[in-house]
């Protein structure tokens, strides 16, 4: 059964479609090969609104809850993974914010957020998912904090203005603090020249004594951990959408190519062997989409959702790369070619396998989780 | 300037199939859209606006659920809209339409232009343009291009006419259909769907409007539908040419040879 | 003397001459009129001399009404003009050519004379006095036969290229009728340019390869230019190839695409949905190339080849 949106949701997600399909899928191949967006996507994305779809309308957004803007994830992702990425770098940063930020720094940077893109540094070269490990400090001074430090592989990272930063205020203690490309002492880094997603930059920033105010602290100090941990939740509903999108994306080549592409005079379609594969597909899919929409769902309810965000990732993102590999063996030495699509739809969804929390660590979260209930 | 637009909600796809039992019409997509056309007189009209102020009405006939597809051109930019929509209008072919459309236009009033899509995809006729710009007696540029304001209430407007284009400068009020060629129409933003919802919707039945109740709906209707069948190609001896690529490219030639072709 | 209950066709101009569509329409009317008069209404200017051309396909009249002011006449002014002659003669149907110009002018006409318009028609004929029109609906996936019962003139459009013309014998009579037409300042024309890609068009093509998806490589493509500069033949295609940069929905064949009568189509790896077949099934001779001998264009032509496309273009080539 399908969710019954409200007309509005029914009407974002029919925008969402004609946009993907007119203005994003024909760049998607050519990101691939370019590693890079085409000029002026971006901005056009911006123009016609992305960035506000889940900020409140009290900041100027539109307002949308967690479940269709998810929903419209999945409907972007099918055309292009890369440009549903982007877009969820963003909405985890504001979603962020929108929880931990002060009044003020809300105030003053929500509004903004309607054409600015957020994003969230976290890893940094000696450790990702290891967030103790990270070396970039602030220190406390009068009226606000000294940053400095690098982070690396920033989904975003060179193309946001706004980054909620992971940083230590103590030996043992993480506090997050928003930055701002314009202030003194913020530099770009390299970008990533990473195997899929590659229309989505992904890039460093190097802090040299960044000042901010105590308003750009998200929450306490001391809260690192758990902002991390949350923006983690919310970033992995969306990814799971992304998964979903890039198997339906995969699913429908392999079914159109199967039905025109005859071996001995029959559609290959017809076969069994491939018949098996295309199945496969689509029931991969559809357990991934039920994941995150179960997720979305306990989000908007109030209810928790880490770890069923944490399962649509980690079930979602090994069982998209077998899709997508199910889809090129379809379409056989078509597939294997960079002139197609599957090898880099393949690579796409193998980039959520560790972007976001590894599927190794998603599932001890899920593990302590299911001890944690049985416990004496 | 007060434009109205006139809009029409068509099926989702041209895509029907005939059950092969009842041969009934078997429509794929229930949902209906906005005929693609009338995308691009609602940019024309919110572009309009735009540059010379005033204010967009959109104008529709239909059922209630037309007020999606009216929906959809509010959040395009559309100030307000009006809905027709009664029992009495149905089976209205394209001269009660446009009577019942041009009453209504009469009814809003002050109306400077009306703008029409070129034609809808589903019937593909192009005639209720013309039609309520011939009740109102008003000028008409069809098949617009390029649609420029110019001062003292005059409109320059390209036409593409196929073989040529021709550019006519119209006096207000006046009727124009706009082609795709116009302009790219702009997506609906998030922000402006969420609005859309609360901009003046307003339904206008038979009641609401002066008419005279033999031109609508199926007394209004000259014409009638007396039959609809799947198109049938006809079909030829298909003989098959040799095998071998070169032999059949002889073949093909002599037969192309044969009857004066070459 | 005008003669009442005729079948009257519209005459348009392009540029100078009369356009196709007029001399298809009048080739058609003849053949399904019976016993009523066939009139060819023709409003010009005073130096244009439609009259000749028109004479040639064969109507038993011709409605003649010269005027300076029917240069860039307003659609307002030619439809009250129209009005006027219909009325005053009450043909049993009036017939448009389904071009930009006629599918502005007659439902002007229409409206003035409350009578019933069928748009863009593929076909028409008579039941007693009853004109059957058949039109196409849901982009070409349906037909519709409308009739006008009650009412008259029965008015259609009909789509370009839909039937041949054909020059006929017989003397047609010049019927002079006195204009009586109001300048229109609302409406005024003031440039009019003809399209440079106009006289390429692939509507009045004779001959036409049509390239569809079985044909989508840049060699083939190029193959099957070479080919038709040779035969000179035009180059259309099938929806898939309008996604290539090199084609413009200007060449696709069949639904909302061009419709196409040529004396000769040889189809190149296109499948033959139904909207492509409603397309081209004006052709005369329809030869088509395929892999796949099941594929539907098969049965909708005149000679087959199964094989893949590029090599019929290569062995052709080798062989012009």
């Amino acid at each position: 059964m399908e969710r019954q949106w409200t007309e509005p949701e029914q009407m974002l997600l029919r925008m969402a479609a004609k946009y993907t399909d007119t203005e994003l899928a024909p760049h998607d191949l050519a990101m691939a090969h370019t590693n890079r967006y085409p000029d002026g996507l971006v901005e056009k994305l911006i123009k016609t609104g992305f960035l506000t779809v889940m900020l409140p309308e009290a900041y100027g957004g539109a307002g949308f809850g967690p479940e269709v803007t998810a929903a419209m994830i999945e409907r972007i992702a099918k055309g292009s993974a890369s440009v549903a990425a982007t877009l969820e770098g963003h909405y985890k940063s504001v979603d962020a914010v929108l929880r931990f930020g002060t009044d003020a720094l809300k105030k003053a940077l929500l509004p903004q957020a309607a054409s600015r893109i957020l994003a969230f540094g976290m890893t940094e070269s000696t450790g990702g998912s290891n967030p103790m490990g990270i070396q970039t400090t602030a220190k406390r001074v009068a009226g606000g904090w000294l940053l400095n430090g690098n982070k690396v592989m920033i989904t975003n990272g060179g193309l946001a203005q706004v980054y909620c930063v992971l940083a230590k205020t103590g030996d043992q203690e993480l506090s997050v603090f928003v930055v701002d490309q314009d202030m003194p002492g913020f530099a770009f880094g390299k970008r990533e020249d990473f195997i899929g997603l590659r229309g989505t930059p992904v890039g460093e920033i190097f802090l040299t004594d960044v000042r901010v105010d105590d308003d750009h602290l998200l929450g306490r100090v001391g809260q690192g951990g758990h902002i991390g941990d949350v923006a983690h939740a919310d970033a992995r509903i969306l990814m799971g959408a992304v998964l979903s999108g890039i198997m339906q994306h995969a699913l429908s080549l392999a079914a159109k190519y199967a039905n025109e592409r005859t071996a001995g005079g029959t559609p290959i379609g017809q076969l069994q062997t491939i018949q098996r594969k295309l199945a496969d597909i689509k029931i991969s899919q559809e357990t991934t989409h039920l994941l995150w929409e179960r997720a979305a769902f306990a989000k908007a309810q109030g209810q928790p959702y880490a770890e069923l965000a944490a399962m649509a990732k980690a079930h979602g993102s090994r069982a998209a790369v077998a899709a997508c590999d199910d889809a090129l063996q379809v379409y056989g030495g078509y597939g294997y070619s960079n002139d197609y699509p599957l090898a880099h739809l393949m690579l796409d969804a193998r980039a959520l396998e560790i972007a976001e929390g590894t599927v190794e660590k998603m599932r001890t979260a899920i593990a302590l989780a299911e001890l944690k209930k049985e416990e004496a | 300037m007060k434009i109205v637009v006139c809009i029409k909600q068509v099926p989702g796809s041209n895509r029907v199939k005939f059950d092969p039992i009842t041969h009934n019409l078997v429509r794929e997509g229930l949902a209906g859209r906005m005929n693609p056309f009338d995308e691009n007189a609602i940019e024309a009209a919110v572009r309009l606006r735009e540059q010379v102020g005033g204010e967009v009405i959109l104008l529709s006939m239909g059922p209630d659920a037309t007020k999606e597809t009216l929906h959809d051109g509010l959040a395009m930019g559309a100030d307000a809209a009006y809905l027709l929509s009664a029992r009495a209008f149905a089976g209205s072919d394209t001269l009660a339409t446009g009577y019942i459309l041009a009453q209504a236009i009469r009814q809003i009033g002050g109306v400077d232009l009306t703008l029409f899509g070129r034609q809808a995809v589903d019937a593909d006729t192009g005639q209720v343009g013309p039609i309520v710009a011939t009740e109102l007696d008003l000028p008409q540029a069809t098949f617009a291009s390029k649609i420029q304001p110019l001062a003292a209430g005059r409109l320059a407007v390209e036409r593409d006419l196929g073989a040529v284009t021709q550019t006519v400068q119209l006096t207000l009020p006046a009727v124009v259909t706009v082609r795709a060629e116009a302009n790219r129409p702009r997506y609906e933003s998030p922000i402006a769907i969420q609005q859309s919802l609360h901009k003046p919707l307003t339904t206008w039945t038979d009641q609401d409007l002066t008419l005279d109740a033999s031109r609508i709906g199926q007394a209004g209707s000259p014409t009638v539908v007396r039959k609809v069948f799947a198109p049938t190609p006809p079909t030829r001896a298909a003989k098959p040419l040799p095998e071998d690529p070169k032999a059949a490219a002889k073949a093909l030639l002599d037969i192309l040879q044969a009857q004066g072709l070459l | 003397m005008i003669s009442k209950e005729g079948l009257w066709i519209v005459a348009e101009f392009e540029g100078t001459r009369i356009a196709p569509v007029t001399l298809q329409l009048l080739t058609k009317a003849r053949a399904i009129a019976g016993s009523r008069p066939v009139a060819a209404v023709l409003m010009e200017t005073p130096e244009a001399d439609g009259e000749e051309t028109l004479a040639q396909y064969g109507p038993d009249e011709i409605i003649v009404l010269q005027a300076e002011g029917f240069k860039d006449a307003s659609d307002r002014a030619l439809a009250a003009q129209l009005t006027q002659l219909i009325q005053a003669h009450q043909p049993n149907a009036v017939l448009f050519g389904a071009t930009p110009a006629g599918r502005s002018l007659a439902p002007r006409v229409q409206d003035q004379l409350a009578t019933g318009l069928t748009a863009d028609c593929l076909d028409f004929y008579y039941e007693e006095n009853e004109l059957v029109q058949v039109k196409p609906s849901y982009g070409d996936n349906v037909m519709c036969e409308i009739v006008c019962p009650d009412r008259r003139p029965q008015m259609a459009s009909v789509r370009p290229n839909t039937f041949a013309a054909q020059k006929a014998q017989g003397a047609a009579r010049i019927e002079r009728v006195p204009v009586s037409l109001t300048p229109d300042d609302s409406c005024v024309v003031q440039h009019t340019a003809l399209k440079i890609a106009a006289t390429t068009s692939l509507s009045g093509a004779r001959k036409i390869i049509a390239l569809g998806r079985g044909a989508n490589k840049d060699a083939v493509v190029a193959g099957a230019r070479q080919l038709a500069e040779k035969l000179g033949a035009s180059v259309g295609v099938s929806r898939p190839l309008t996604d290539r940069p090199d084609f413009t929905a200007e060449q696709q064949i069949g639904q909302s695409g061009v419709t196409v009568s040529p004396d000769l189509i040889l189809n190149l790896g296109v499948s033959g949905a139904v909207q492509y077949q409603v397309g081209m099934s004006g052709s005369k001779l329809v030869i088509s190339a395929n892999r796949d001998p099941k594929a539907p264009i098969m049965a909708q032509s005149d000679y087959t080849w199964t094989g893949d496309a590029g090599a019929l273009v290569a062995a052709l080539q080798e062989l012009l």
